[in-house]
């Protein structure tokens, strides 16, 4: 028995479908989280290397800063939202799939 | 049946408002607000009542049956994450320094899209219970088990000390109650929650709370836009024409001028929040990493509106009540400092602002929901300590795993009440005591503990538990060691004249030694556990990947492997 699943693990990891779904999952996973923490860290070294810049207005009355804060907050949304979207038209019928024919 | 309950109690609330100011016009704000907030107690009452006829085994105790929805798991989640702290507090640092006060909004947001990609589905396929569940998944389970619950307890304990110090205030400014007995009342509530409803309960708890923040800060920002015509022109004027700081508002100031102090911050606002047992533990309550995903989704558009709807109340604030010297402790002379002379301090901000736009009714709503908001954390906090002690070291150390169901949820329940009396024992005793450095702490710890251990654990093959018990351990103590000597213990509470630690927060330095350290001492582990545990990965990676039907197999893989 024990053998049995050893040699399943064995199968799966073997499988292209399964290799393929844990790889482009984890190139989506990774990218993400680096451009995640790109943009956020990147917002506060500009804050702290151009400071007087931020406050200029643009668009007749808004201040730049504002409107780049707003936009990091669309973008935490769209990217988590990118994330969901992807794995639920992608990835959950591979698994599925995987799972009904690895499954006992 | 509660989903109609809440919505009859969020439909009932401003009605009630109404039509107690239309029988009793002379009823001042305190009586209305105290009748909200006994509508919600009652209604956390119901909640929790109906929550413990279906609380029976140790997975409805824990994790709600696996029965909550996605949509409404997201609801708690923003429920458990958005404290008054960041109500009463983010809205109160944007009315005294505008445009800084939103980057600490910003930060708590960046903590979503990380938890989201590295934790939910694989904590989630590979767990059930807490967090440690899938640390320990492959790796030896009383060491990992030890480390994760001191790191939950640690973050669970200083937090919650935080929330009910913090929490005593405000329900003393709102209901001129005695410090004691509010927070005595808020821990006999939580207590009540956790032991009698479950998780069950806490989430609806949470659910009800998000709902009626979500709407109260709706309705204020609308106050706001409305008064100042709907033109964000119009407010940013009115609002830097009367700070004392004048159009300097409107963009970064002094609070991030700093890049170290800055990075190290925004490094425990996004890690940490990764790191918190209370919002890891509630991936487990959904049926499947599907669901903990969408759910994270959810959340996440909750805490980003609110981030858009907090700085409009701050803002708000500063242009409506700064004219106003009602709401100010006036001097002698007619002067007062527009930002510490405010009546209960900054952080009262979003309550007088509720009182200038909509009078004692709308002031009454907002009251009730800063309570509400307090009473959901801190119920989501000593459920997810109680587990840790109950499930991680009772459960699977001390009973290895053979404990019985009925006497693990006991054991859960006594955790609960001792946690939830040493809260209320601590937070008397600090009541007069500058507390500013747990919340911190909790974060640095969530960041430098908690965070490395579990994804390290998760994602590396090459993490064995002597690296993790290293890495984790390191990373604990560093955090506290270095918060102890840094200015907000070091100098505010010790009296010292200079702080040996130059920044106010630890984790830019604590995270990456708990992450060097757990590579390190796994690197250099030759023993035979190390080998068996590098040859489990591969039934853990499986079973993170495509979980679900695995479940059932995941322990004969694991022994198999080994």
């Amino acid at each position: 028995m024990p053998s049995l699943a050893v040699d399943r693990t064995r199968q799966i990891l073997a499988d292209p479908a399964f290799r393929e779904l844990a790889s482009s999952r984890a190139r989506l996973r990774w990218g993400l989280s680096i451009a995640t923490l790109i943009m956020f860290f990147g917002f506060i070294a500009l804050i702290s290397a151009a400071k007087g810049a931020l406050g200029a207005t643009i668009a007749g009355d808004m201040p730049l800063g504002l409107v780049l804060a707003l936009g990091v907050i669309v973008l935490v949304v769209i990217l988590t939202g990118f994330y969901v979207q992807r794995s639920n038209a992608r990835f959950d019928d591979v698994a599925r799939t995987l799972n009904r024919r690895f499954g006992q | 049946m509660i989903r109609y309950l809440l919505a009859a109690l969020i439909a009932v609330c401003p009605f009630t408002a109404s039509a107690e100011t239309a029988v009793a016009g002379t009823h001042g704000p305190d009586r209305i607000a105290m009748a909200m907030f006994a509508l919600i107690v009652m209604a956390t009452f119901v909640i929790t009542w109906r929550a413990a006829g279906k609380t029976r085994s140790k997975t409805d105790f824990y994790s709600a049956g696996n029965a909550i929805t996605p949509l409404q798991n997201g609801l708690a989640i923003a429920g458990d994450f958005l404290s008054a702290a960041a109500f009463l507090g983010i809205s109160a640092l944007v009315y005294a320094n505008g445009f800084d006060g939103l980057l600490y909004a910003i930060g708590f947001l960046t903590g979503w899209p990380i938890v989201l990609f590295l934790m939910s589905e694989r904590m989630r396929n590979l767990g059930s219970y807490t967090f440690a569940d899938a640390a320990a998944f492959r790796l030896d389970r009383t060491p990992i088990r030890l480390v994760a619950a001191t790191g939950s307890l640690v973050v669970v304990l200083f937090y919650l000390i935080a929330q009910m110090i913090g929490a005593g205030k405000v329900i003393e400014l709102l209901f001129g109650v005695n410090y004691l007995f509010a927070v005595a009342g808020v821990g006999v509530l939580m207590i009540l929650y956790v032991t009698v409803g479950g998780m069950q309960a806490t989430t609806w708890v949470q659910i009800t709370k998000a709902a009626l923040l979500l709407c109260g800060g709706t309705l204020l920002a609308l106050a706001v836009l409305w008064h100042f015509d709907f033109s964000l022109g119009k407010l940013f004027a009115a609002a830097s024409a009367i700070h004392p700081k004048g159009a300097a508002i409107l963009a970064p100031g002094g609070l991030f001028s700093e890049p170290i102090s800055a990075i190290s911050l925004g490094m425990a606002l996004v890690f940490g929040t990764a790191g918190l047992p209370h919002i890891l533990m509630r991936f487990f309550t959904v049926k499947d990493a599907a669901g903990a995903r969408k759910s994270v989704f959810y959340a996440t558009s909750c805490v980003a509106y609110f981030c858009l709807v907090i700085p409009l109340l701050g803002f708000g604030a500063t242009a409506i009540l700064m004219s106003d010297s009602s709401y100010f402790h006036v001097g002698a002379s007619g002067q007062f400092n527009k930002i510490v002379y405010l009546i209960g301090g900054p952080n009262m901000a979003a309550i007088h602002l509720a009182h200038a736009m909509g009078g004692p009714v709308l002031l009454g709503f907002i009251s009730a929901v800063a309570f509400a908001t307090i009473l959901a954390v801190v119920a989501g906090l000593t459920l997810a300590g109680a587990s840790a002690v109950s499930h991680d070291i009772y459960g699977q150390v001390i009973a290895r795993g053979q404990a019985a169901e009925t006497r693990e949820v006991w054991v859960s329940k006594m955790a609960a009440l001792a946690i939830g009396i040493s809260a209320v024992l601590l937070a008397y005793a600090f009541e007069n005591q500058n507390v500013a450095f747990m919340a911190g702490l909790a974060l640095s710890v969530a960041a430098s503990c908690n965070f490395p251990v579990l994804v390290m654990a998760m994602f590396w093959r090459g993490t064995t538990t002597r690296g993790a018990v290293a890495g984790g351990l390191t990373g604990l103590v560093a955090s506290v060691v270095l918060v102890v000597l840094s200015k907000t213990v070091w100098v505010a509470v010790f009296h010292f004249s200079a702080a040996i630690f130059p920044y106010e927060n630890p984790a830019l330095f604590s995270m990456p030694l708990a992450f060097l350290f757990v590579w390190l001492f796994s690197a250099t582990d030759r023993s035979a556990r190390a080998l068996r545990e590098h040859m489990a990965f591969d039934a853990q990676f499986v079973q993170s990947e495509i979980g679900a039907a695995h479940a059932t197999n995941s322990l004969t893989l694991v022994s198999a492997a080994s």
